[in-house]
This record gives C-alpha cells, sequence and structure tokens, in this order.
C-alpha cells in the first residue's frame, strides 16, 4: 500500500505534476497531452477514413510495426529502431526542454545537433584520438559533442545577454552559419578523405569510437540509455539543484518580463548563458548519437530535421525530461510503423499527419486545458451537489 | 426603483467559497460602495455581474427584471459597463481608435476615423470628460488614460458603471478629479458601483456601503451612519488600529548614505538630479513625494537596477559603485517592493521555494555542492508560515494564488528573514487592506526598534506622518525639504510634494 503511494509520488514528481514541482498538483499536465494524443488520433482515422482507406487496416499497421508491441517476426528489428530513433529525438527534446524551462525558445537545436555531429565524427577518426580503448572512445566523443554544441548554443545566450538580439533570432542564425560551415566546408574541405575519391562525406570514425551494440544482431546500441541518463540529469538538474532552482524561477518571469529573481539577488545573465550552453550540450548529445551510433560519419548530404523534431517532442511533453522521453517513444513508434505502412500501399505521410495533429493539439493547449477543466468542474459539482444539500 | 440587485448568489471555487449566498440590491442613480479586504469576494462578485463568471447560485436582476449574464457582452446589452483596475487600452492607438474599438463608426469596409474623433469629441464635451481625441494613450498620465476607459464605457450606453478598485493606480490629485468625475456621471442619473479598500475614500463619495468578508456580505450601511472605524471593524471582524503607535529608539551608526546621485529612467532623461541623504540604524527616514518624481529611478540605483550617472552611494561604509543586486544583498540591503507580482515574487513558484530566494546558497537551504536542500526549506516555509500568519497557510500554493495582502506577508518573511541592518520599504502598503496594512506597520515598527536602518517610500502621507523620523520631499528629482513629523502638518508636506513655494534656484 505504502509502497504504492511512493511509486504514484515518484512519478508525479518525474512527470512534474506534484505540488512540490509547480504547486497546484497539476493532473492537467499529464491529461493534456494524453487526450491531445488521443484527438490527433482520432482525427488521423477521419482523413485515412476520407482519403477511401480503412483506418483501422491502417493503424493496425501503423503501432503493429512500431515496435511497440511484440509478437511478429520483424519485432526485434523494429523494436531496436524505436528505440535508436527514441534516443536521438530525446535528445533534442531535452534540449528544448531545458531551454524552454528557463524560458528561452531554442530554435537552433538543428544547428547545435550538427555541430555536435561534427565535433563527434572529429574525435571519433582523429589521429591522436584513434587509439582510445573501447568504452573511453565514445566517452570521449559525446564529451566533445556536448561542449561544441554546448558553445555554440551559449554563444546565442551571450548575444542575448550582452546585445539584446533575442535568442530565436540568434540560433536560427548559427543554424545557418553551422550550416555552411559545415557542409560547405569542413565536409567537402579539411575532413574530406584524400585518398579515396569514391567516399564522400568526412572520413570515418575508428571502431573503438563505435557505440556498443546491445541487442545483436539489431543495430541498436547504448545510445537510449545514456538519453535515459541524460533525461535523469536534466531533470536533476532542474529539480534539485541550486541553478535549476534558479533557471525555473527566471523561466517564470522570463516572458512577461518580470524583475523578481533579479531583485532577489540572482544573476540572471549567467543564467541564461549556462542554460542555453546545457541546452545545446543536450543536441550535441544528440549529433553524437547520430554519428557514434547510426552513420559513422557525417555525411555529404545533410542530417536534416532532429532538431525541429525536438520542438514538438518538447511540446508535447509539457517541457519535462521524462515526459520528453515518453513523447519521443510515441514520436519514434508513428515513424517506424510508418515504413511498413507505406510497404502496404498506404502513403508514409498518414504518421506525419497524426503527428502534426497531436503537436497541434498541444499547441491548442490552452483551449484543451479549458475543456477539460470545465468537463472536472463540472463533474466536482455534481459529486459536491448532494453532499452540500445534505450538509444545509 | 432598483437598478441592480442580486440574490442569494453563491460562487464555488474549487475548495473556496468566494461568494457566500450575497443579496444587495442597488438603487438608480446612487453611487453604491462595496469594500472588503483583498480576496473578501469583491472582484468575484463583479465579474460575475459583469458576466465573466456564471455563479454557482443565485439570480441577478436588472431593472427589476430577472437576467441571465452569460458574457460581457450580455452585460453590455443590459447597459452595464466596467471600468477595470488595468486599464485594457491599447498604448499604441489614439484616444479614439480605443475608444470606438468594438463598435467603429464606418463608411463601407472603411474605418470613418474623422466621424469616430468627432463623436469623441461631442461625448467628451457632453459629460465634460476633457481628453484630446488624437493623442495617443501611452503619452497620457494615468488620470487621463481612465477618463479614457470612462468614455470607452459611455459610448456603449452603459446607465450602470462598475468601476473596480479605480483609485488603486490614481495620484490624490487625479483622485479628486475622478471623484467630481463620478458625481457628474450620478447627476446625469448613473448608477455607479464603487469597488475599493480605501475606506477614507468611500466616506468621501458612497451613499451607501456593503461590506464583505471573507465571502460573505456582512451588512449594507448608509453613508451618515457609519464611521470608518466601525466600517474598519466589519471588514476586518475586530478592531483596527489605524492610529501608528510611536516607537521610541536609539539612533545608531550611518547604515546607508548618498551623495549627489543623478539617475536616468528608462527614457533617458535624468530623473534623480543630484539627491544626498542618509539613513542611520534605528531610524526610518521617510521620503514623501507624488509619483513620478524620481522615486523609482532612486530605488533602482540603490539595488544597483540601473548604474546611478555620477554620484556615489555607501553601504555600511563600503562604497557602492558598480556592485551587483546579489553584492548589495550580502553587505545586508533588504528591499520590499511595491510591485509584487513584477519584482516581489516568482508567481507560480510555491510559497515554499519563494521564501528562500536570495538566501537558497546559503546553508541549511543548500547542501554548499549546488543542491538543494528541499526538506530544511520546508521547515524554514512552515515557521514563517506561522510567524507571519500566511493565508491559507499550505506551503505549496503558488505565491500568485495567495491575496495581495498574503503576498506582502510572504514579502516580509523573506526580506526580514534575510541578515541585513538597511531596509528599504518602497510603497509597501500598496493595495493592501486595513488588516495587512496594520500588520507591515507593525513589522516596520519592529525593524526599527532592532536598530535597522530604514528607508520608507510612500505616496501616503498618513503612512510617512505617522512612521517616519525624518521626512524628506522629492520633486522632480531633487530634495525639496527636509522636516519631522512633529513640525509640519500634512497640509504643509501636501504642497511640498507640488512643488509650491520652492525655489528651483535654492532647490539645484
Amino acid at each position: 500500500m505504502s509502497d504504492n503511494r511512493n511509486i504514484v509520488r515518484w512519478i508525479r514528481s518525474a512527470f512534474g505534476f506534484d505540488r512540490q514541482s509547480n504547486g497546484r498538483g497539476d493532473p492537467l499536465k499529464i491529461l493534456v497531452p494524453l487526450v491531445s494524443i488521443a484527438l490527433a488520433l482520432i482525427l488521423g482515422m477521419v482523413v485515412i477514413a476520407v482519403s477511401g482507406r480503412d483506418p483501422f487496416e491502417a493503424y493496425a499497421l501503423l503501432f503493429g510495426d512500431s515496435g511497440l508491441i511484440p509478437g511478429s517476426a520483424s519485432w526485434k528489428r523494429e523494436f531496436a529502431e524505436l528505440l535508436l530513433k527514441t534516443a536521438l529525438y530525446s535528445a533534442t527534446g531535452l534540449s528544448i526542454a531545458m531551454a524552454f524551462k528557463a524560458g528561452l525558445f531554442n530554435i537552433g537545436a538543428e544547428g547545435q545537433f550538427w555541430v555536435g555531429a561534427i565535433a563527434a565524427t572529429f574525435i571519433g577518426y582523429w589521429g591522436p584520438f584513434a587509439h582510445l580503448p573501447r568504452v573511453i572512445h565514445p566517452a570521449v566523443c559525446i564529451l566533445f559533442a556536448m561542449l561544441a554544441g554546448g558553445c555554440w548554443a551559449a554563444l546565442a545566450g551571450y548575444l542575448k545577454v550582452k546585445r539584446g538580439v533575442n535568442e530565436v533570432i540568434g540560433t536560427i542564425m548559427l543554424n545557418w552559419t553551422a550550416w555552411f560551415l559545415i557542409t560547405g566546408w569542413l565536409v567537402l574541405g579539411p575532413m574530406a578523405p584524400i585518398a579515396t575519391k569514391f567516399i564522400s562525406g568526412t572520413y570515418y570514425i575508428a571502431e573503438t569510437a563505435k557505440l556498443t551494440r546491445i541487442m545483436p544482431p539489431t543495430r541498436l546500441n547504448t545510445s537510449i540509455l545514456i538519453a535515459l541518463v541524460a533525461a535523469y540529469a536534466t531533470w536533476f538538474l532542474l529539480y534539485k539543484t541550486t541553478i535549476g532552482y534558479e533557471i525555473r524561477a527566471i523561466g517564470h518571469t522570463a516572458v512577461l518580463g518580470m524583475e523578481a529573481p533579479r531583485a532577489q539577488g540572482i544573476n540572471v545573465n549567467k543564467r541564461i548563458v549556462q542554460a542555453m550552453f546545457l541546452a545545446g550540450a543536450l543536441s550535441g548529445l544528440g549529433g553524437a548519437f547520430f554519428i557514434l551510433g547510426l552513420q559513422f560519419q557525417f555525411p555529404n548530404t545533410a542530417i536534416m530535421g532532429y532538431g525541429w523534431t525536438g520542438i514538438g517532442i518538447a511540446l508535447i511533453g509539457q517541457g519535462e525530461p521524462f515526459g520528453v522521453i515518453l513523447s519521443s517513444l510515441f514520436i519514434a513508434a508513428l515513424r517506424t510503423g510508418a515504413t511498413s505502412m507505406q510497404v502496404a500501399g498506404i502513403p508514409k505521410t498518414f504518421s506525419n499527419i497524426i503527428e502534426g495533429l497531436a503537436v497541434g493539439f498541444i499547441a491548442l493547449q490552452v483551449a484543451v486545458r479549458f475543456y477539460l477543466v470545465k468537463l472536472m468542474e463540472r463533474r466536482r459539482l455534481r459529486k459536491a451537489a448532494p453532499e452540500s444539500k445534505e450538509a444545509v | 426603483m432598483n437598478a441592480l440587485e442580486v440574490r442569494n448568489v453563491c460562487k464555488m471555487f474549487p475548495g473556496n467559497l468566494a461568494n457566500d449566498n450575497i443579496s444587495l440590491a442597488v438603487r438608480k442613480g446612487e453611487i453604491f460602495a462595496i469594500v472588503g479586504e483583498n480576496g473578501a469576494g469583491k472582484s468575484t462578485l463583479m465579474n460575475i455581474i459583469y458576466g465573466i463568471y456564471s455563479p454557482t447560485s443565485g439570480e441577478i436582476l436588472v431593472n427589476e427584471k430577472p437576467v441571465r449574464i452569460r458574457s460581457a457582452e450580455d452585460a453590455i446589452a443590459l447597459k452595464m459597463g466596467m471600468v477595470h483596475q488595468e486599464f485594457m487600452l491599447i498604448p499604441r492607438f489614439t484616444v479614439t481608435e480605443n475608444i470606438v474599438i468594438g463598435d467603429e463608426p464606418h463608411k463601407g469596409i472603411f474605418f470613418d476615423y474623422k466621424r469616430a474623433v468627432r463623436e469623441v469629441r461631442d461625448l467628451s464635451e457632453r459629460v465634460s470628460l476633457s481628453v484630446h481625441p488624437e493623442a495617443q494613450v501611452c503619452d497620457l498620465p494615468v488620470g487621463a488614460q481612465q477618463r479614457v476607459e470612462i468614455l470607452k464605457v459611455l459610448r456603449r450606453g452603459a446607465e450602470i458603471l462598475i468601476f473596480d478598485e479605480p483609485t488603486a493606480v490614481l495620484t490624490p490629485e487625479e483622485t479628486g478629479e475622478l471623484f467630481i468625475t463620478m458625481r457628474k456621471l450620478q447627476a446625469e442619473g448613473k448608477t455607479i458601483l464603487f469597488i475599493s479598500h480605501k475606506l477614507k475614500e468611500v466616506m468621501e463619495i458612497a451613499d451607501r456601503i456593503a461590506v464583505l468578508r471573507r465571502g460573505k456580505l456582512q451588512g449594507i450601511v448608509e453613508k451618515q451612519d457609519t464611521s470608518e472605524e466601525q466600517l474598519a471593524r466589519m471588514m476586518v471582524g475586530r478592531d483596527v488600529v489605524l492610529e501608528i503607535p510611536h516607537v521610541e529608539s536609539h539612533v545608531g551608526a550611518e547604515a546607508f548614505a548618498c551623495h549627489d546621485i543623478h539617475v536616468r529612467n528608462n527614457r533617458g532623461f535624468e530623473a534623480v538630479k543630484g539627491v544626498s541623504f542618509k539613513v542611520h540604524g534605528g531610524e526610518i527616514v521617510g521620503i514623501a513625494g507624488v509619483q513620478g518624481n524620481g522615486q523609482d529611478e532612486l530605488v533602482n540605483a540603490m539595488i544597483g537596477f540601473t548604474r546611478p550617472l555620477s554620484g556615489s552611494m555607501e553601504l555600511n561604509g563600503s562604497n557602492m559603485r558598480l556592485v551587483t543586486t546579489a553584492a548589495l544583498r550580502k553587505q545586508g540591503m533588504s528591499y520590499i517592493t511595491e510591485d509584487r507580482a513584477r519584482r516581489g515574487l516568482v508567481m507560480p513558484y510555491t510559497v515554499r521555494d519563494n521564501v528562500v530566494m536570495g538566501q537558497h546558497l546559503v546553508r541549511p537551504f543548500s547542501n554548499g555542492r549546488g543542491g538543494m536542500r528541499f526538506d530544511k526549506i520546508a521547515e524554514f516555509a512552515e515557521g514563517k508560515v506561522r510567524e507571519y500568519d500566511i493565508r491559507p497557510g499550505d506551503i505549496y500554493d503558488t505565491a500568485g494564488s495567495l491575496s495581495g495582502g498574503n503576498q506582502q506577508k510572504l514579502i516580509l518573511a523573506r526580506e526580514l528573514s534575510l541578515p541585513h541592518n538597511f531596509l528599504i520599504a518602497s510603497q509597501p502598503t500598496r493595495g493592501l487592506d486595513v488588516g495587512a496594512t496594520e500588520f507591515v506597520y507593525h513589522k516596520l515598527l519592529e525593524e526599527k526598534q532592532a536598530g535597522k536602518a530604514i528607508l520608507l517610500i510612500s505616496l501616503e502621507l498618513s503612512e510617512i506622518m505617522g512612521l517616519a523620523d525624518r521626512i524628506l520631499v522629492l520633486f522632480e528629482g531633487r530634495i525639496v525639504g527636509e522636516t519631522t513629523p512633529d513640525k509640519t502638518t500634512e497640509e504643509a508636506l501636501g504642497l511640498l510634494m507640488l512643488g509650491v513655494g520652492v525655489d528651483t534656484k535654492v532647490a539645484s
């Protein structure tokens, strides 16, 4: 009994809807994303039906092959893909959630992801590091990827603090800067292998730098474990440390231009730069996952979209670290299942539509919240009505 | 005839009965005041009447006919109008544009601005509320902005006007002008509901007064049959000492001094033009002045938000040049702000999290390695909630959910528990009801007795006269007079605050 209560308490605090972390003990925090996802799935069915296909068949395919439901012959492979994607998305999702908590909108997760990826690649193949032992090598790569991504984002934070450049503008500009630096110069020039003209992209990383595979024969690797650790670390930093306390205080007051933390002696500017650094480091971690676990080099073609996906993930996850893990799992499931749905002749676009709808409903969360509150109030009144009559 | 009547209105919020079976009737053409402490249910009742909340039970009658008001549009259709405490104006729009918005005169699909200006000018002449129809709202003083709000409501044909704490943002002169306006409107046959917790004003303007306490109607009294003391007793539920007791204390060492400081405001104009004064331990120095004469800029310089252009400041003997707010606080400065939402508290944070802000880096609230010790903080918060009687008393309530008075108690609890010997109290009772005001006075006097140096900045003359040991009068960024409460009167101070009899050459 008391064990159960402890578990419930732990879950509530992990997802940020206990009274200790948000004061209201707000169950809506978890209801809003669930309802949004449900609405998106229902509306998605309508869209599929309108296009003349059977929605139930489509969903059976989509979720049957998403890796969520064990049983089918290809399940193991799909499960591996699901978790690999989850790790990637949760890295950028955490990045954006971190910035949200400080009241910052980190549009630049995309660029920070690339910068992290290129740093991981470089440390992965560069001579002096090439003979590090198996576990140390990827760890060093990840460290440098996080540092690089963090510094890249901190630059936007610095510009905001010192020059008043809005972080949205700053990070978008840095996205393009990263884009041209990497694909326009590094990948073609200094980091391109000269001897073999047949390889496009950069050198491949050393064998020792690759992330360990944990479920052969699939390519599932330790990235999912690292992502879970990162989520826990983010949660711990935000809710248990003085830095997190200050960052959240700034985040709560930033949007309306309030000065309470500053008036109480908190160094707001320093914390903004630090929060941007942390956000960038998490995106950089995603870049490292991509290189060390999947691609093993920075390709000539671009790696697109992980940063942008992170925005939706963070929104669905309500900006809470463990919420981000769950919402990444959801998006990863949709995208994994989409492939086999397409094989069956139902366009992949439908899973994108569901994804978009879910984010859309989250964006409408004021409305969703409003109706949920109304619903709950009505239920409470109905419950309260007979009691109050007795009391009278 | 009753213009407006509510019968047995109840409003239940989760866990809180905001209005408990309230019935009152407002006669046509009278000024009817509703008073009560912060959180007594005044605003809830007004929002029910204005259709923003729906009542849990009870009915509303307008002109003796039962009505259902589901939205503000319904209320406007019933010829009601609300002048909000926070003005609902668009700063970049002109007066005319703001007044006609939502119901614009038009030619086809085009907005007929000229006709709108004409209409606004006619209206303002008819009700003799002077505004410049083509001025931009952001350039107007607060009093004029309020006139724009009133005109907006009148243009929609309002017969019943609801003023929600209209004087909270006004200077004494502007309040006087507002009361003249209200009398004029009354003479035209309009019915006025006046929400306030300032008893002096209520006694001045209202015909009848309803008192609310904790959601319940305590009674409705005729003005001539009552007094401020009786109203205060009805509001708080006990006798309130509005008199401030005199407290003797030993004047100690100099805690704060500033010499000839000049400070710019955020628009780049010099707002403080050479101010010098000293504050010693065990004394309260009061700064009197009409709002906007440099008080905000002076405080900003003192708490390290802006750097003075020139001059120097010393806190406990050390120079305050180029220091941060954090460093000042470490040096022993505490700061009670008038702007609780903006500067005082992080509203979405809980009471527990707010009460340690500023000392959250010190043991025992942090473990010294960057981790928070929330168990110790909770213990501390529980103690403070009890000591300062912060209601409702749950340390996990958000600061934003507390009433104004309790928010101020929370700020006091935090600021006075910081190690300090110099306290800046900037309008510490703004927006507070009598009970909370009394509490703040009590705490300030306690501080004085404990030998702390206190700088009290206030717009309320009675507060300055009652609390301060020395009074400085600030006018247009300069100190134009120094006196003590026993050598002056409120009237003389009032004149000085308006710059009457100040020789500018002497002042500069």
